[in-house]
């Protein structure tokens, strides 16, 4: 884990992981360690984790499709002020095609399609950026304290 | 994720430990399905899950419509409060057979 700023009132904190299923455990491991450290609201913070484990899902379910054995890494830093918590996701993977990414109708019950209504229910908002280099997607998701 | 699985009758109870998530979902269907495609009733024991996330609700959801296809019943019992949690934001505390 890196801390890039902890000065008192905007704490970050990054971490990197292999794309694979497996890391989705470390994903919520490093986020309800960091959550802690911020000293975020208990009742929010299991919210939050289930967030950002859909949000890496996600770029293993879809940015990953087609090189489950890849070794590519994907980062995801979680930073906090006063006002707002911000968590950004980076990854190599496929370009995310924002049309594409839709959660299906609630009313329509069957398996899937839920990881991205998740995310939309805890979060304030969902930004989806072309990444800086070597970075392809860069995924914001921001909620108001 | 571990479980256990006992029998009574044509009622099977799994036992679910862990945290369920993309991970370990192929590991619970490979334990629910079989016990549903026998036609037993199963009754699936979460309360030592204390996290689950949309793939794990995919399995709830298709091992609740495997046991209507089959004709038998599956129940959801001792839901952890942060796993009703999720099941409540999925809104389908009236879908599924929660006890």
């Amino acid at each position: 884990m890196s801390t890039e700023s902890t000065n008192q009132n905007n704490l970050s904190e990054k971490k990197d992981f292999l794309v694979r299923s497996s890391s989705l455990k470390d994903v919520r491991n490093f986020s309800r360690e960091v959550f802690e450290k911020f000293k975020i609201n208990e009742d929010l913070r299991e919210e939050l984790v289930l967030a950002i484990a859909e949000a890496a899902q996600n770029i293993v379910k879809h940015a990953y499709r087609d090189f489950p054995d890849t070794q590519d890494r994907m980062a995801v830093r979680i930073s906090c002020s006063d006002k707002e918590l911000e968590i950004a996701f980076f990854d190599k993977g496929k370009p995310v095609e924002k049309s594409k990414v839709k959660h299906r109708a609630i009313d329509d019950v069957k398996p899937g399609g839920l990881g991205t209504f998740f995310i939309q229910e805890i979060m304030d908002s969902i930004k989806f950026k072309e990444g800086d280099k070597p970075w392809i997607n860069n995924l914001v998701l921001t909620k108001k304290l | 994720m571990t479980y256990k699985v006992t029998d009574e009758g044509d009622t099977s109870t799994v036992f679910l430990d862990g945290e369920i998530d993309m991970d370990k979902t192929e590991g619970a269907k490979e334990v629910i399905f079989p016990l549903i495609d026998a036609g037993k009733n199963v009754n699936l024991n979460l309360s030592n899950v204390q996290y689950m996330d949309s793939s794990g609700i995919s399995v709830l959801i298709e091992s609740h419509q495997k046991a209507l296809e089959k004709g038998t019943k599956l129940i959801i019992k001792d839901v952890s409060k942060s796993v009703l949690k999720v099941i409540m934001m999925a809104k389908l505390e009236q879908i599924l057979n929660l006890e």
